[in-house]
């Protein structure tokens, strides 16, 4: 890469005046004839597009950014209120543990998942037959509904007769209310977490393995170097533009939790699951404080930004997957 | 690099296995015995969701049960179509899900393709736009789009200044539009059609052909894999969606099966049999619609990222 922009790079020269005002004048007229209907014709075709996304993104994005210093209930004018919604944030004990429970996990579900997917995606890539199958089950939670899923899971936790306590009674041990306890809640759902990510992480992984050159391991065969070895030493730091992509865009998955805690445990017991997301939904639609619902999720985006941009100092500039 | 590998659709399926043929190893039969048990415990959850779907209440709530129900009782699907309104549930999941597929493939690809093939003025800035655009997480934008939903002007008994009335609130309009185009998808498009050659598209316009039909009837016709990905994802994320749909509705009959199954399970205390049946029937079309296009899904996954 940096070759390549060596030679891409030109001996700077100032453009001698009358080239300057030739290029001035030709870009000052609107162009004619077909090259102006071809103009006409793309600023057409992308303008819906363009259209959908300044009302429901563009608009959002700067509402939401004005919204966050103000008091506002729907019903009545928004008040401007300057910092008073950080301030309040700062004395919000629920909030803070919100924060807390998401970044914990996050940083459960995340590392973990991503070894297992890179440890799944290993063992598909060894060329086995019927691999086919395997990633098919390994990826389907991943294309079904997370709503669906919480749904089976909070009856796989059910105390009573669900399949986890069923199980676990046939080795003779009494299990857990799983989702009503303030300690086992939180690693419940972790858990359906890493269960249901896996298969993407996999599945990125798997892509990246088979996109290595195959000579470099040759070579290392030949130099005698053990599997082990040429998997710490050739495949993992290859890996990294596809571990970097995973990360980010896992991480980013997982500070937006919310479905799953809506149906598992509605932030409960105690508060002992609620993540950031679930706040802003309880502040906006349950307490109707939009102002500093606003606040809330403005947190939650500085902090993903932040999250992002270490992640890139980290992982040595690389430039992720795209 | 998932880019370089867009325009090879199926790339995952084509290694070829490098020991193929290979007498199996102990270490290659462990290797089999760890997938299956990765696998079964991918799947379980799932074949649980089935096998108490097709119990009786009593079986469920009896302590010394087996895990394969007694008799199966395939009447609780009749039952709980009539416990709740799953069926309607499913059709306006179904009507959103198909029109955010028509509306993405039709105004993204022809932004993908504007943004690909033409250079105009802007139309840098505009790329970079839906770049950043594609960056916004959720929950930056979701409160002020409920606003919009809210303050729609002239809908909904609103006045001109969006006052008076509840808006797009509880109509299709908000459940459909609001997430009707996506900039991942005009980014997936503009990869596509970026690769296809010049030749193609300058040999219609020495035949005459305008701007428009270049793109409807030569170039689009050449990116079909691309269509299939981002009609699969859309339809996809769109039948699994959940946050929107519980903000913008409040009829019964405007529920989507996901807010469905969620305010069943609230409303009718934990019906297991009936849940797990509603349950089974909004996952089962999704599992379907994997099973059949699994490698547009992969693709677009890969290059997504994010679900």
């Amino acid at each position: 890469m940096g070759a390549t922009s060596v030679l891409k790079a030109r001996p700077a020269r100032p453009p001698s005046p009358t080239e300057h005002t030739v290029a001035k004048k030709r870009t000052g007229r609107a162009p004619t004839g077909p090259g102006r209907r071809r103009q006409r014709a793309g600023m057409l075709m992308v303008a819906p597009a363009l259209l959908h996304a300044s009302l429901w993104i563009g608009l959002p994005v700067v509402a939401s950014v004005v919204l966050a210093f103000t008091k506002y209930d729907v019903l009545t004018a928004p008040q401007f209120v300057g910092l008073d919604n950080f301030r309040d944030m700062l004395d919000d004990a629920v909030f803070r543990k919100s924060i807390v429970n998401t970044v914990i996990y996050t940083f459960f579900t995340v590392p973990f998942g991503m070894m297992l997917g890179l440890l799944v995606a290993l063992a598909l890539h060894t060329g086995l037959k019927a691999r086919g199958i395997f990633r098919t089950a390994v990826f389907i939670p991943q294309v079904t509904a997370t709503v669906a899923i919480a749904l089976v899971w909070l009856w796989i936790y059910n105390p009573g007769n669900g399949l986890l306590n069923t199980l676990l009674s046939f080795l003779g041990i009494q299990g857990p209310a799983w989702l009503s306890s303030t300690s086992w809640a939180m690693p419940s759902v972790i858990l359906v977490g890493i269960w249901q990510g896996i298969g993407m992480k996999m599945l990125i992984y798997l892509a990246a393995l088979q996109s290595l050159p195959k000579e470099l391991y040759e070579a290392a065969s030949v130099d005698g170097a053990s599997k082990v070895r040429q998997f710490f030493s050739i495949t993992l730091p290859l890996l990294k533009p596809a571990t970097f992509f995973v990360l980010i865009t896992s991480m980013i998955s997982a500070f937006q939790s919310f479905d799953q805690i809506y149906i598992l445990t509605d932030g409960g017991p105690a508060n002992s699951t609620t993540m950031m997301t679930f706040e802003i939904y309880k502040s906006a639609f349950r307490e109707f404080r939009i102002g500093y619902a606003s606040a809330q999720s403005l947190v939650l985006f500085v902090l993903l930004m932040g999250f992002t941009l270490v992640n890139r100092r980290i992982m040595g500039g690389t430039r992720g997957h795209n | 690099m998932a880019t370089t590998e867009l325009h090879r659709p199926g790339v995952v399926e084509k290694a070829r296995p490098r020991t193929k043929g290979k007498p199996l190893s102990v270490g290659r039969i462990a290797l089999y015995l760890t997938l299956t048990v990765v696998s079964l415990l991918m799947v379980a959850p799932f074949v649980w969701m089935v096998l108490t779907s097709l119990k009786t209440p009593v079986e469920i709530a009896s302590q010394d049960a087996g895990l394969l129900p007694e008799h199966w009782e395939f009447g609780n699907y009749v039952d709980a179509l009539k416990a709740a309104p799953f069926a309607t549930y499913a059709r306006n999941s179904f009507i959103i899900a198909f029109s955010h597929t028509l509306i993405n493939v039709v105004v993204a690809s022809m932004a993908g393709y504007a943004l690909a093939r033409i250079k105009f003025r802007g139309s840098e800035v505009i790329f970079y736009l839906f770049i950043a655009a594609l960056m916004i997480p959720t929950y930056t934008k979701v409160l002020p789009e409920f606003l919009i939903v809210r303050f729609m002007p002239l809908a909904g008994g609103n006045d001109i200044f969006g006052q008076g009335g509840s808006g797009w609130l509880d109509s299709w309009w908000a459940l459909i539009i609001p997430g009707a185009v996506t900039p991942f998808a005009v980014f997936l498009f503009r990869q596509f059609y970026l690769d296809l050659p010049v030749e193609l598209e300058e040999a219609a316009r020495l035949d005459g052909l305008g701007e428009f039909r270049i793109y409807a009837r030569i170039m689009t016709p050449q990116v079909k894999p691309a269509l299939t990905t981002v009609a699969l994802l859309t339809f996809e994320s769109s039948w699994n969606n959940f946050l929107w749909p519980l903000l913008v509705t409040r009829t019964d009959s405007l529920r989507v099966i996901q807010v469905g199954l969620s305010v069943f399970k609230t409303e009718n205390g934990p019906q297991w049999h009936f849940l797990m049946a509603g349950t089974t029937l909004a996952t089962l079309p999704m599992v379907v619609l994997f099973l059949i296009g699994q490698r547009y899904f992969v693709q677009g996954f890969a290059t997504a990222g994010l679900k």
